[in-house]
């Protein structure tokens, strides 16, 4: 057990970097401009937290009257359990399978059962960071409305620890035995993404349940019943996923006998799950992780003709780099999940949620009635979610930080950094021009909009596109994460993807206040796009000549 | 022609000097071997000379080509091989040698000539079409010091080049330093190992603590020892005694 308690100690220093960040900021002095950045970043949030509690807040008073509000509860849990499985899924292929300090671990004399709590307990504290945006305001929230005493605190706390427990355990059980049946095969990475893909879009099927049984039409007589019993509307959100309708009774119930009831059911399914992903860990976890860094090659040599052939004629500097970029991030699983699929996805996802709700009339007919009464809006909407779409997917953001251990290259080749940040430029943004084509046919098809209103809506997604590519470079250009020993690192749990987020996103908001004043001030439709895609051209050429000007400093700055 | 002028490096806010005000010139057509203790300041050295890092203070000269204001003309006739050999793992190995012809403006004919050669005398024809993450850390290192031939550079800077070679292909790496610099061009090699530095170096240089305390031929270095007659490895541990 003390072994167990020093493993899973030293998994979560290396991993979170506590050590490495005091170092940095209170002894090198280095990232100490952090600091003012993360208040800025709170800052920021500020109004978006401040517009989820009052929306918590008038939920609250809709729904006590009709004594449904427990249904705030299970509406945070299971939001929380929903984005367990959207991230879990990345943390778990990566900590198990892909961290570096494996090839350490394995030779040691630990089980393979200890050596899977360590980077469960990595991926746990992960998620609870994931999760605290969504479930904390529902949960401290309800706890100040509801005037709740110190039961319901207590048992806040434990469900907290044990929500993100089942989903993970769920996809653990999925990937550990997708990897024992991928290393047993050749083609390792493609059944990483094949698998990947289709854990995904069992995940979608799954939420595409939960809504279309959450929200499909009701007749009189069902209705009546539904709003006088008080667990009913709980219990409609909470069906497709039983745990979170348990830990909501256990916070709702406090210590009596049914909320203790609930909590020791919650947390009895949670550990006899976790119980069982150790057992068959201790089974199959090594199995399928021995073997996965094994990449067969050719074995045959090239003929004279077949190597002349292969060996290209020279391509200019711009194409050998954004070839090199795209072949690094297509044939790595975790980038390639990140890149091009989510790009692909993320448009395919709404039209499935769309879809979903009632059978895909309401929310479809809602959409196209705003569209012909507000083309305009529609037209921004339309091109914020094609940009959104595009770009928020961490491409630009960690171009630099991918390169990693092997920015060295970079360094010493005699391209200069102009050209070398114009390859990944165009990377990045093929990237998001791709997100921008599948948005639009989701769109065309989705809302029927035709070439007028979707046309300006392209041609704004287009335009802000370059800005938001270029500020994600430059981003990532100014505190390059080089020193990663899992892929996952230099993407998923890059800060530098989350601080570029965070600046789209204002941005984005920004340019929605200028459309605002445009408005205000009397101008027409098409007269308010024409000076949206200037002002957007604008900040397309600010960004790239800041982006270049950085990169000539930046590359003789950064040392490796 | 390699011309490093008072060049100091320090890490840490200036509290660990990691190299101090070192001088010295490498001469084209001769093989100049680096030598020191753990963390005497050699691998500095030679990340400053091909731009990983920037001297504190001093200059270094290529060709008579300043690395910080002539970046680009220093790096087209330098290449590098790094004691570790990271690099483009998801790449097959002749997408890694495409890669550096192209930027380094290789044409196709030198480049089919060159590659042919080099792969047949590494013996990594059979696997240049595998990814480099299946090759062992020996055939990485075959590859990167192929990589670092084909542009057939007039200098080149290898860090510890012997590491993780077998001996068949440490010979013919020694033989290839040779013809690179029989052909007048420039070689700056780290190592730790005595034999092949009093075999194979026209100079030698020993590093400590960052500052200089040796240079010149082998018969130059023995007239240092206490005793005559001793080996370049006793003149090291003397040199070197703290």
């Amino acid at each position: 057990m003390r072994r167990l308690a020093s493993l899973v100690r030293v998994g979560l220093k290396a991993n979170f970097g506590l050590a490495i960040l005091h170092y940095r900021i209170f002894k090198e002095k280095k990232d100490r401009w952090l600091i003012p950045l993360v208040v800025l970043a709170a800052v920021g949030l500020g109004p978006t937290f401040y517009y989820l509690l009052r929306l918590l807040k008038d939920l609250y008073g809709i729904l006590l009257p009709l004594g449904q509000q427990q249904a705030i509860l299970t509406f945070g849990i299971l939001g929380g359990q929903i984005l367990v499985l959207l991230f879990g899924l990345y943390y778990v292929i990566s900590a198990f399978y892909f961290s570096r300090d494996l090839e350490l671990l394995i030779p040691l004399p630990l089980k393979p059962f200890e050596v899977m709590t360590s980077k469960f307990a990595v991926i746990l504290v992960n998620e609870y960071l994931t999760i605290a945006p969504i479930v904390l305001p529902v949960v401290i929230s309800f706890g100040v409305m509801s005037k709740a005493g110190l039961p319901y605190w207590i048992n806040s706390l434990l469900v907290y620890l044990w929500l993100p427990v089942i989903p993970l355990s769920i996809i653990s059980l999925l990937v550990i035995g997708l990897m024992r049946v991928v290393t047993l095969s050749r083609k390792k990475d493609a059944l990483i993404i094949a698998g990947s893909l289709l854990l995904i879009a069992a995940g979608v099927g799954l939420q595409y349940t939960f809504v279309r049984s959450a929200g499909s039409p009701m007749d009189a007589q069902p209705m009546i019943r539904f709003f006088s019993s008080p667990d009913s509307l709980l219990g409609r959100i909470g069906a497709g996923f039983p745990p979170s309708v348990w830990a909501t009774k256990a916070l709702a119930g406090g210590f009596t006998s049914a909320g203790l009831t609930h909590l020791f059911l919650f947390i009895g399914v949670s550990l006899a799950l976790f119980a069982g992903i150790l057992v068959i860990a201790e089974k199959l976890f090594y199995r399928g992780l021995i073997g996965i860094g094994e990449i067969s090659g050719r074995k045959k040599a090239f003929s004279k003709e077949a190597l002349s052939r292969r060996i290209s004629s020279g391509r200019r500097p711009v194409r050998a780099i954004f070839a090199r970029e795209w072949r690094i991030m297509n044939r790595t699983p975790i980038f390639l999940l990140n890149g091009v699929l989510t790009v692909i996805l993320l448009p395919i996802l709404f039209l499935i949620m769309a879809r979903a709700d009632t059978g895909g009339s309401d929310s479809t007919m809602i959409l196209k009635a705003l569209t012909s009464a507000k083309p305009f809006l529609a037209t921004l909407a339309a091109a914020c979610f094609m940009a959104v779409t595009g770009t928020l997917n961490g491409t630009a953001s960690s171009t630099f930080s991918r390169e990693g251990s092997q920015f060295w290259m970079s360094k010493v080749i005699p391209i200069s950094p102009r050209e070398q940040v114009a390859a990944k430029f165009l990377h990045s943004y093929l990237i998001a021009l791709l997100g921008i084509g599948a948005s639009t046919i989701v769109l065309a098809g989705m809302l029927r909009l035709g070439a007028g209103a979707l046309l300006p809506a392209v041609g704004l997604a287009l335009a802000a596109a370059i800005t938001l590519t270029a500020v994600g470079m430059i981003i990532d250009l100014l505190r390059p994460l080089l020193d990663w020993t899992n892929p996952q690192k230099a993407i998923k749990q890059n800060l530098n993807v989350l601080f570029a987020f965070l600046a789209d996103i204002g941005i984005l908001v920004l340019l929605g206040f200028l459309a605002a004043f445009l408005g205000k001030i009397g101008l027409s439709g098409n007269i308010k796009l024409i000076v949206l895609f200037a002002v957007l051209l604008v900040l397309a050429v600010v960004s790239a000549k800041i982006l270049v000007k950085l990169a000539d400093r930046r590359y003789r700055e950064i040392e490796v | 022609m390699i011309e490093l002028r008072s060049v100091s490096k320090s890490y840490n806010k200036g509290k660990v000097k990691a190299v101090d005000d070192l001088s010295l010139v490498v001469k084209p057509g001769e093989i100049f071997g680096f030598l020191g203790p753990n963390g005497a300041g050699k691998t500095t050295t030679l990340k400053m000379i091909v731009g990983l890092l920037k001297p504190d203070a001093g200059s270094i000269a290529i060709n008579g080509l300043d690395t910080q204001t002539d970046a680009l003309a220093c790096k087209a006739m330098t290449t590098y091989v790094p004691d570790y050999p990271a690099i483009y793992e998801r790449l097959t190995g002749l997408e890694y040698l495409n890669f550096i012809g192209d930027v380094y403006g290789v044409p196709k004919a030198d480049r089919l000539e060159r590659i042919e050669k080099w792969l047949e005398i590494f013996e990594l024809t059979k696997a240049v079409g595998s990814p480099i993450q299946s090759f062992s850390h020996g055939m990485k290192q075959k590859i990167v010091l192929t990589a670092a031939l084909l542009p057939a550079p007039r200098v080149m800077v290898l860090d510890e080049p012997m590491v993780g070679l077998d001996p068949r292909s440490a010979h013919q790496l020694k033989e290839l330093m040779r013809e690179h610099c029989d052909q007048g061009k420039t070689l700056f090699f780290s190592t730790h190992i005595m034999e092949v530095a009093e075999k194979l170096c026209d100079r030698i240089a020993i590093i400590a603590k960052g500052r200089l305390i040796a240079c010149g031929t082998m018969d130059e270095l023995k007239k240092l020892a206490a005793e005559p007659g001793q080996s370049l490895e006793n003149i090291f541990l003397e040199l070197t005694e703290t």
